[in-house]
């Protein structure tokens, strides 16, 4: 097995330092035409009717009167409207669109549309479930000879994704097709959801992605929807459409990472003995559930964390609220549960009297163990290696003793996590199906095409080399550009930490098939169709079975600082190490280390995005502050080679992994700092003061 | 149809204010902000804008005869963080407002007339009782900074005025500043504090206390610092809680998108405490 011990410059690096790349909002389209949503007021109402100005000449109003086939956005659950229509369920929905010549007027005109309203009651708490799941392991009915139960609540708030680039979509037509540019992780996505709203065949919709500017999540489901509204314009207003948000329209009216609340309750018998645990998450999903649903199974199928239990009851809902739905954001749903379990478990030892360490050790999950699903963990597991290694870079052990005696306002944490690769159960075999085009030419020039987008976190570099170096050819050999929906097939979303693990996989499958028939001199072109691992079989009405193909695991060691006299955190050390299989490229895979952490840290302590009435009240980056280099450390960071025998050169997803572990890590270290329990985040200052102002 | 003047003398602009009502347009880094719609477009001003960086006349930073620094109107925060005249305390102020960019662009004078109630110069300014000078076709006026803002974006300022220079008195003081804002770089204060102290034979010779983002202004309470001065610093010390209660009234924070009306207080109060702790 080739271990790649070089890390090489990323493919992309000198056109995006240069300024050349070209995004969405760069392609030069003259004669394009702007489209302008005209968004409800209101954040629950009928919609009698839309009071629209007399337009101007060239000037267009799109609204659900103008769809062509279906007025609904291809999103899993596929209930969120195209247009409103008869009905608006948040503030900023879309109820059209204004699309003319000049943005400046597009903005003026529909500034003066204007909803006709009959307000219903909104709803702004989680209280009415639109989806429930639960499952059980072993035998719950054992819960009732406790001797004691120890119960918790745990909250974690809105994010928003921050991608540098804000959400463009351009589409217009070319050769009888409808051609859409735009930042997004998900060509066919995209692809399908015009074919869904406007009926049409799918050789009449070609996708191209341009260079992206970010996503984490945040670029999987929205575009889809901008997609839906453009095609439905296009098709009356003949004409090339660009849609762009400006940072303040994106922070108020795309989607955000799911709002939770986690209420956990320990069984124990007169031994101190764990009988079981019980755990519902809930999450806000905002008017439509979207994703919800997928993001909720996550969430509960991680709930137990890295933690084995014989007896497991979990069950979890996401709720239909008046505001902004809710979507994906690096993690999908598992850093909510997970954030609250590992400060669980913690507060669970100081009830019991035990050592935290200790009775975390005790559960700690072994290979052969049975998931919370009933599945199995069954490839080599380093969690323990992974910890010892942190809590030696960090001389935690140390640490955790010192800052216990004194009142340094001083406090380390230790999170231990883990994360399923690619998606939830057989969900890659049955739902997504990813096949994998490559040819070769006459001169022995390799071309591959998948659907993943390089949204900065380095797959066309990673994926190019799986494929050179398994062929043993020269990179310049290989050819691999960006997603074209007239020449890839899908080889799935960019999402759940898939690409590698899943699409590395594939492509070195069929790399390596390729050179088996290898040919001097002869074109050759191979389609290669994605296997899964026979032993996947996973029940999703039931949540039973295998959920993941492979798990990527992470131990994250924080130490903060508190001012006792603003209350402000500073954080003084981060320390990691990650079981990702193989790294491919491992300066790719810091980045990702360094990025995952700072993000999920300013989830923790920073960014603080509250509805009020159903309307953000965070909507620039001046008041939305994620965090800056000077607020956080050098990083460092350690692999632990465990090579994966289903992956590419045996390497497991990562992307998502490194979000996964932050906010535990970071609360339990405050905790220590402060004296006092941790339940909820963002723990900004102002939260923090409250908790001093209350004894333990 | 919207004008736009540049000027290159002051006469000019003068002449120019006299005859219209128009934006001033210095550095830009607020009025940019303010008047943004989009991507793409141009910013929305409903009047004339004269834009004065180009007045080379208003670009100096001096000391005069009686020891006052003199800072001309185009100076902007890069410059003056450079200067070897400007006091220390301004530049640790001026280092930690907005970010290195910002700072090529924006002047103190701009900060000065968008009159935010969490625009940090005014602290420092407050402070040393510094005066802007205001200059029209007219002649000019001296107004002390402190009555110049009148409350959030009200200054005192004829149409017809342009704030020309800075004035700032010598003042050798032991100083306390604390920024409070949600991160460490590029952030817009929550709460601030700025103390400046001076003892003579184990007695108060000077007080001064100027908080930030707590009320519609800048809070500097005269009457209470006054009370202090003459007082041994033992007696200072002893009364702290009476001091912090007596600025209990004067400091009246809201809540917003940014913090919260409690945390503004609590934090005011304790900031206040952390200075008079340190002046012995």
């Amino acid at each position: 097995m080739k271990k790649f011990d070089t890390s090489v410059k990323k493919v992309d690096n000198e056109e995006k330092m240069a300024g050349l790349a070209i995004f969405t909002c760069d392609i030069r389209m003259d004669d394009a035409y702007f489209a302008v949503q005209v968004r409800s007021e209101k954040a629950h109402a009928k919609l009698k009717g839309i009071y629209v100005p007399k337009l101007p000449k060239d000037y267009y109003f799109i609204s659900a009167k103008d769809i062509v086939k279906e007025n609904v956005v291809n999103i899993i659950a596929s209930d969120w409207p195209v247009f409103a229509d008869k009905k608006v369920n948040y503030i900023g929905e879309a109820m059209g669109l204004i699309v003319g010549p000049d943005k400046g007027m597009c903005l003026y005109l529909a500034s003066l549309c204007k909803g006709e309203y009959e307000e219903l009651e909104p709803v702004f708490e989680m209280k009415n479930s639109y989806v429930h799941k639960e499952f059980t392991k072993g035998d719950v009915s054992k819960f009732k000879n406790a001797k004691k139960v120890f119960t918790e609540e745990f909250t974690t708030g809105y994010q928003e994704q921050v991608y540098l680039e804000p959400q463009a979509m351009l589409m217009y037509m070319e050769n009888n097709q409808i051609v859409v540019k735009a930042s997004m992780q998900c060509p066919f996505y995209i692809h399908k959801a015009i074919v869904r709203t406007l009926g049409c065949k799918e050789s009449d919709v070609r996708v191209i992605q341009p260079a992206v500017g970010g996503a984490f999540g945040g670029k999987e489901h929205y575009p889809s929807l901008m997609a839906a509204q453009l095609a439905t314009a296009i098709v009356k207003v003949k004409k090339p459409i660009k849609m762009f948000f400006d940072r303040k329209e994106d922070i108020t009216y795309t989607t955000k990472r799911h709002p939770s609340k986690t209420k956990i309750s320990a069984y124990m018998d007169a031994k101190n003995n764990i009988i079981g645990v019980k755990i519902h998450v809930g999450i806000d999903g905002g008017a439509y559930i979207g994703c919800s649903m997928v993001v909720l199974s996550r969430a509960l199928i991680a709930a137990t964390d890295v933690y084995t239990f014989e007896n497991v009851d979990i069950s979890g809902d996401a709720y239909c609220t008046n505001k902004v739905p809710s979507a994906a954001f690096r993690g999908f749903g598992s850093p909510q549960s997970i954030f609250a379990f590992e400060l669980f478990i913690n507060h669970l030892a100081d009830y019991l009297k035990v050592d935290r360490m200790q009775l975390r050790m005790k559960y700690l999950v072994k290979q052969g163990d049975v998931t919370s699903t009933s599945g199995l963990f069954r490839d080599p597991i380093v969690l323990k290696e992974l910890a010892d290694k942190a809590m030696e870079m960090s001389d935690y052990k140390h640490k955790v003793k010192l800052y216990a005696k004194d009142k340094s306002f001083r406090g380390i944490g230790l999170s231990m996590f883990l994360h399923g690769c690619g998606f939830t159960g057989s969900g890659e075999s049955d739902l997504i199906k990813a096949q994998l085009r490559i040819k070769k030419d006459k001169n022995g020039i390799v071309t591959f095409y998948t659907s993943q987008v390089d949204f900065g976190q380095g797959n066309r570099t990673t994926l190019k080399r799986i494929v050179s170096d398994t062929l043993e050819i020269p990179e310049d050999q290989v050819i691999y550009d960006a997603p074209d929906t007239n020449e890839t097939l899908s080889t799935g979303p960019t999402a759940a930490s898939r690409t590698i693990i899943i699409v590395g996989g594939l492509a070195a499958k069929a790399a390596a098939h390729l050179k088996q028939i290898w040919k001097d001199g002869e074109e050759q072109e191979i389609i290669e169709p994605y296997v899964g691992p026979s032993y996947i079989k996973w029940d999703e009405a039931k949540m039973q079975g295998d959920a993941y193909p492979g798990y990527a695991w992470g131990v994250n060691v924080v130490e903060v600082s508190v001012d006792p006299i603003t209350y402000e955190v500073k954080i003084e050390g981060c320390w990691s190490t990650y079981d990702v299989g193989h790294a491919i490229d491992e300066r790719i895979l810091m980045g990702q280390a360094d990025g995952g952490l700072a993000q999920a840290l300013g989830w923790a302590y920073l960014e603080k995005e509250v509805a009020e009435n159903g309307m953000f009240k965070q909507k620039t980056l001046a008041d939305y502050s994620i965090p800056t280099t000077m607020d956080l450390p050098n990083m460092e960071t350690e692999l632990i080679d465990n090579p994966f025998k289903y992956g590419a050169f045996g390497a497991k997803g990562a992307g998502e992994l490194t979000f996964v572990g932050g906010a535990p890590a970071f609360a339990l270290a405050l905790e220590q700092a402060i004296g006092r329990k941790v339940h909820d985040i963002p723990a900004t200052p102002e939260y923090i003061m409250e908790l001093l102002n209350h004894e333990n | 149809m919207i004008q736009h003047f540049v000027p290159t003398t002051l006469k000019e602009a003068l002449k120019i204010l006299d005859e219209r009502d128009c934006y001033i347009f210095a550095g830009g880094t607020d009025l940019m902000v303010q008047k943004h719609r989009g991507s793409g477009l141009l910013p929305n001003f409903d009047k004339d804008i004269l834009y004065v960086m180009n007045i080379k006349e208003l670009d100096y930073i001096k000391t005069d005869a009686e020891g006052n620094l003199r800072i001309g109107a185009m100076n902007r925060y890069c410059e003056l963080i450079n200067s070897s005249l400007v006091p220390d305390i301004f530049k640790t102020v001026f280092k930690e407002i907005a970010s290195p960019n910002i700072r090529n662009m924006a002047t103190l004078v701009g900060n000065i007339g968008n009159a935010s109630p969490a625009g940090d110069s005014l602290l420092p300014l407050n402070l040393f009782n510094a005066r802007v000078v205001l200059s029209s076709v007219n002649g000019n006026r001296e107004v002390l900074v402190e009555d110049f803002i009148q409350g959030v974006r009200k200054i005192d300022r004829q149409k017809n005025e342009l704030i020309t220079e800075v004035i700032v008195p010598k003042c050798d003081l032991n100083f306390y500043y604390r920024k409070i804002g949600s991160r460490k770089a590029e952030t817009i204060t929550k709460v601030s504090l700025m103390g400046g102290y001076k003892i003579e034979g184990g007695k108060i010779k000077d007080l001064r206390i100027v908080f930030g983002s707590i009320s519609t202004k800048v809070v500097r309470n005269h009457f209470i610092e006054e009370k202090y001065q003459g007082k041994s610093v033992n007696e200072l010390r002893a009364r702290i809680d009476d001091i912090i209660n007596e600025y209990d009234h004067e400091l009246k924070p809201i809540t917003d998108q940014r913090s919260t009306m409690e945390y503004r207080k609590k934090v005011a109060k304790n900031l206040l405490r952390d200075f008079l702790k340190q002046v012995k």
